[in-house]
Order: structure tokens, then sequence, then C-alpha cells
């Protein structure tokens, strides 16, 4: 397994900013200007991966938009309130065993590319 | 003892010398033409691969021709070396490759130009789309491509490949 270091390190390349939020007891990954795969509109947003369990997914990944992409989503969490801002989420369930942070956060992004 | 005196001079133009019908001198550097750019060259031997490098382009997608008079051509591999010296060299022309290089989890596979699906991608390392996501690092991280979409494939892209592991809920 690589560091935590490493991990977030690795995290860096898919953001200009990365910060971590403890809120409620969960530590989230803020990462200002998410890059998001081609065909998303719009190409960037703010995001907010939340690396623990949460409203029943094992992990989540919140979006300061909602993002247009190839597929149509179900868009099922819309003005979460954390840290201090509201954010969105569609429904993905990623089921990795001890993944990187970069690993999960890519296995939620496959979801603007995967049809189911 | 014998001493070998070798006579250079700051610079050599090779298509100068060849005009004037003299042998290319030793000198500290070789102006070569690439194309329809000139660069200069420090070393009287480089590669193929460090000739392309001054035009920008890499072996993975390019080929290097040496231009001789008479119109004769030969393709120079990324790891030979030239002789700038050599009687009756004209200069360099690069052309794009038809198999070009391509990686995937940093090793290299061979691939035909132009638009493939991500699932003759994920083939070339025994993978297929139902179980892998394909993911190009171009500009920036690696991102996830759609398996439906075409990539286009100019020569030394860039792939990486994960477990699929998300699904709709």
């Amino acid at each position: 397994m690589e560091s935590p270091e490493h991990q977030l390190e690795e995290l860096k390349r898919y953001c200009t900013k990365l910060k971590a939020v403890p809120e409620g007891g969960v530590t989230y990954l803020y990462l200002e200007q998410l890059r998001l795969p081609a065909g998303c509109t719009p190409a960037v947003c703010d995001g907010l991966l939340c690396p623990v369990a949460r409203d029943g997914y094992p992990s989540r990944l919140f979006l300061s938009v909602q993002v247009s992409s190839p597929y149509t989503r179900n868009w099922n969490v819309s003005n979460a309130r954390i840290a201090e801002k509201n954010w969105v989420a569609f429904s993905w369930k990623v089921e990795l065993k001890d993944p990187t942070l970069a690993r999960l956060l890519i296995a939620h992004l496959n979801g603007f590319t995967k049809e189911k | 003892m014998q001493i070998e005196q070798t006579f250079e001079i700051e610079e050599a133009d090779l298509e100068e010398c060849l005009k004037r019908g003299e042998r290319v001198p030793h000198a500290r550097r070789y102006r070569v033409r690439i194309d329809c750019e000139t660069v200069k060259i420090e070393t009287p031997h480089p590669t193929g691969e460090a000739l392309l490098a001054r035009v920008g382009k890499r072996p993975c997608a390019f080929e290097l021709i040496e231009e001789f008079v008479h119109c004769e051509n030969n393709v120079v591999e990324p790891g030979e070396t030239v002789d700038l010296r050599k009687h009756g060299l004209k200069g360099f022309i690069t052309a794009h490759k038809e198999i070009v290089t391509i990686f995937i989890n940093d090793k290299p596979y061979q691939i035909e130009r132009g638009e493939r699906t991500v699932a003759q991608i994920l083939s070339k390392v025994d993978e297929t789309t139902e179980g892998y996501i394909l993911l190009e690092e171009k500009n920036g991280p690696p991102l996830p491509l759609a398996p439906d979409i075409p990539v286009k494939i100019c020569g030394c892209e860039i792939f990486h490949s994960q477990v699929q592991a998300g699904g709709s809920s």
C-alpha cells in the first residue's frame, strides 16, 4: 500500500488545490478545479471526495455542479451542505478493496464514461 | 609518437559543404536540415532519436530518414548513430509511422495509427472492457475513457488500465 503522502501527491495531479476537510468525524478531500473525463461539461469543477462509507455507499464523490456527460446519471444528492458549500452527487457505487485515493477517484470519475 | 592533427572549425553547414563539393570538416557544431528546420548539432555522430528530438519528435510516432544527393534515402533507427560527415548527406526528413508505439501501464506496444477502440487498446494487455477501465494520460492526470468512443492514435500516447469497480446503484 502506498504511503498516505504519496497517495495525496497522486491525487494532487487531478486538481489545482487539494485540502483535507474534517467534518462530522469524516475527513473529506476537497479537490479544487477537479479535471473531469473527456465528454463532460464543464470540463472542470470542484470536487469533494468522501473516502469512507456515507449514505449507504462505500465512498462518494460530491461535485460543485451537476455535470453533463455521455450517459444520463441519477443525481440523487442535491444541496448536501459540507464544508460550508452545497454539493451534488450521482448514484455510483464503487467497490474496490484497499484502493489508493487516486484509484478511488478514477473509479468515481468512470461513472461519467460508463453506461451502467 | 604519431600525432593525428585534426583542424576543427566552429560550425559546418552540411548543405553548404555539399554545394561547394567539399567534404564536411571536423567542427564544434554542425548545421543540419531536418524537414524545413535547420538545427545545430554538437556532435558528428548523433543518434536518430537525438536528431528527432531536436525537431520535437519522438521515435514512438516518427521515423527519421537520411537524404543523400542523387535521391538516395535511408531510414535511421532511433538507436543508430549517424555520421554527419558522411559524403553526400544532404539532411534529414521525418515521416509519421504507420505502426506506432503506445505505452500501456508503462510498457510499449505497437499499434496501427488512426482511430482505435478502447477494446482494441486493452487487448494489447490481454484485458477487456468488461473487466477494465482504460485511462489516458494526456496533458494531465490519467482519466477514464468511454469504451464506445474511438480513441485517436498518433503514436506515443500513454494509457493505464484499472479494474472496473463502479456501477450505478
